[in-house]
């Protein structure tokens, strides 16, 4: 069964040739004309995933990959195509990134965890495990402010994968922390592959895309150019990359 | 073709995160300490007293005036407070919306919290004064007077819905609001008595949504009268229309509201 059918998906952005953000430019501007430049950053893309796989995502920088997942996830809305997702969906994307700065871990854990869709009990029940996961129980006391960008990505990692629903989308989610974190991380995301989860998993690496990746694919432009095993598609985004240079 | 998407059923604890948001906001405005959180409780009291001891001297032969100066000051602060954070609540919470899928207007709904805890504390220290001072409201008075601040909290959350979605298309709603919320302060009638005004302005003042609410709270609370029912009819008329308008403009606007952050 697939858990997730996209058909022609497509994503336009709006470049606007001059920037108005406020109410007082729009006023100031009225009658100053603006010329738009459409980026497609999604053509048109179709893809099926299926229950219990690992499907990997290549590509470039500003291929589409994020975009694509932020649709997949309901971040964001395409402006084109059709996409069912047939099972709840748990997005990994840039947690290192934000957060509560004012906040102690253990709030923060509190807020991103019922976010990304734990019950409230669930989240505190899991507290201590989400700490150990991510090796800072020493320090859940202390704002995040206080915490290096490392750390405070741990610990966005160790939320998600607490929190994970029936589908996980990974972007680069290996590339954070230290190699023994890595290693917890490749541990976790093994133990829920065994569990059935599926998964969809965006990544630069070859190792990650070859070794995690039952099905992958790669994008270019905004459209799938190749399709097939982890393998096949590592090569061929290898030969693309070199021939690029 | 038009984009047709079709998500899971998202499982969010929306009352645990409800509730997550509003005791982080708290915990984050005061600190965490308990002195904070004795400190938050007691500052609306405080207010009070500062305010009733100041205006007894001053308007010492017109015991009503200072109190219904009092109650359109307080209702107005809410307004003005709760408008205020809600207006800029999507954008003050990018972090969450960027990286999860929940319902949005949780974040608008928690961001209103501060400003109700401060009324509600309000309301507590204003009714326990009424009956100290002999004047306790009747049982049809207060669940009218607090039938008002349920439209108000209406008003306010339809406003702070719209408002939020728009402020991310334009950064200085915020500023604008400001100014506007300034005009806003004499044309309620928190200062000055209504009747100093001509009647056949009346209405276009009662469209404000804060003078119905600050007229009626003070006529059931201070004053011992009862608004009439075409009143009280236009009070849930302006309540509804603020509401629909900003929830049908946030349903709108928010499922794209990740794209502008």
């Amino acid at each position: 069964m697939n858990v997730i059918e996209a058909r022609e998906l497509a994503k336009s952005f709006w470049i606007p040739s001059a920037k108005r953000e406020t109410i007082r430019e729009h006023v100031i501007h009225f009658y100053r004309r603006r010329s738009f430049e459409r980026l497609d950053v999604l053509r048109s893309v179709s893809l099926d995933v299926r229950a219990g796989e690992t499907l990997g995502i290549m590509g470039r920088n500003g291929s589409g990959k994020s975009t694509l997942l932020k649709i997949l996830c309901g971040i964001y809305r395409a402006d084109r195509g059709t996409l069912i997702v047939r099972s709840p969906v748990t997005p990994i994307l840039e947690l290192g990134l934000g957060w509560n700065p004012e906040l102690d871990g253990v709030d923060n854990v509190l807020l991103i965890g019922t976010a990304m869709g734990l019950s409230l009990r669930q989240a505190r029940r899991s507290l201590d495990e989400i700490l150990a996961f991510a090796g800072l129980e020493r320090f859940a006391g202390m704002p995040l402010k206080h915490y290096s960008s490392g750390m405070a990505a741990r610990l966005a990692y160790s939320v998600a994968f607490k929190a994970v629903r029936d589908v996980l989308v990974l972007d680069e989610v290996f590339a954070v922390g230290d190699q023994e974190f890595r290693a917890r991380c490749e541990a976790r995301y093994r133990e829920l592959s065994a569990q059935g989860h599926t998964v969809v998993l965006v990544s630069h690496e070859p190792r990650i895309v070859s070794a995690f990746c039952t099905r992958a694919v790669l994008l270019e432009g905004g459209t799938i150019v190749k399709e097939g095993s982890g393998e096949d598609v590592v090569r061929d985004y290898a030969e693309r990359m070199a021939a690029a240079s | 073709m038009r984009a047709a998407t079709a998500p899971a059923g998202q499982r969010v604890d929306v009352p645990g995160m409800l509730w997550t948001l509003i005791r982080t906001d708290f915990k984050s405005r005061y600190h965490g300490t308990l002195g904070g959180f004795v400190w938050a409780l007691l500052k609306p009291a405080l207010m009070f007293v500062v305010l009733m001891s100041v205006f007894s001297l001053i308007f010492a032969s017109t015991p009503n005036y200072r109190l219904n100066l009092i109650v359109g000051l307080f209702l107005w602060e809410f307004f003005v407070e709760a408008t205020k954070t809600g207006l800029i609540s999507l954008h003050a919470k990018a972090f969450l919306l960027t990286k999860a899928r929940f319902p949005p207007w949780v974040l608008v709904v928690a961001s209103l919290s501060n400003a109700v805890i401060t009324l509600a504390v309000f309301a507590l220290t204003f009714l326990a004064y009424l009956v100290a001072i002999g004047q306790a409201p009747g049982a049809l008075e207060v669940a009218l007077s607090l039938l008002y601040l349920v439209l108000f909290f209406l008003v306010v959350t339809g406003f702070s819905l719209g408002s939020s979605v728009l402020f991310l298309r334009y950064r200085d709603l915020n500023q604008v609001w400001e100014v506007i919320t300034q005009a806003g302060f004499f044309i309620a009638p928190i200062i000055y008595p209504l009747d100093i005004i001509p009647e056949r302005y009346h209405i276009y003042l009662y469209l404000w949504p804060p003078t119905p609410v600050i007229q009626f709270s003070r006529a059931v609370l201070v004053d011992g009268g009862i608004p009439t029912l075409k009143a009280h009819l236009l009070l849930v008329a302006v309540a509804a229309v603020v509401f629909t308008a900003g929830a049908a403009l946030f349903r709108a606007y928010s499922p794209s509201a990740a794209e502008h952050l």
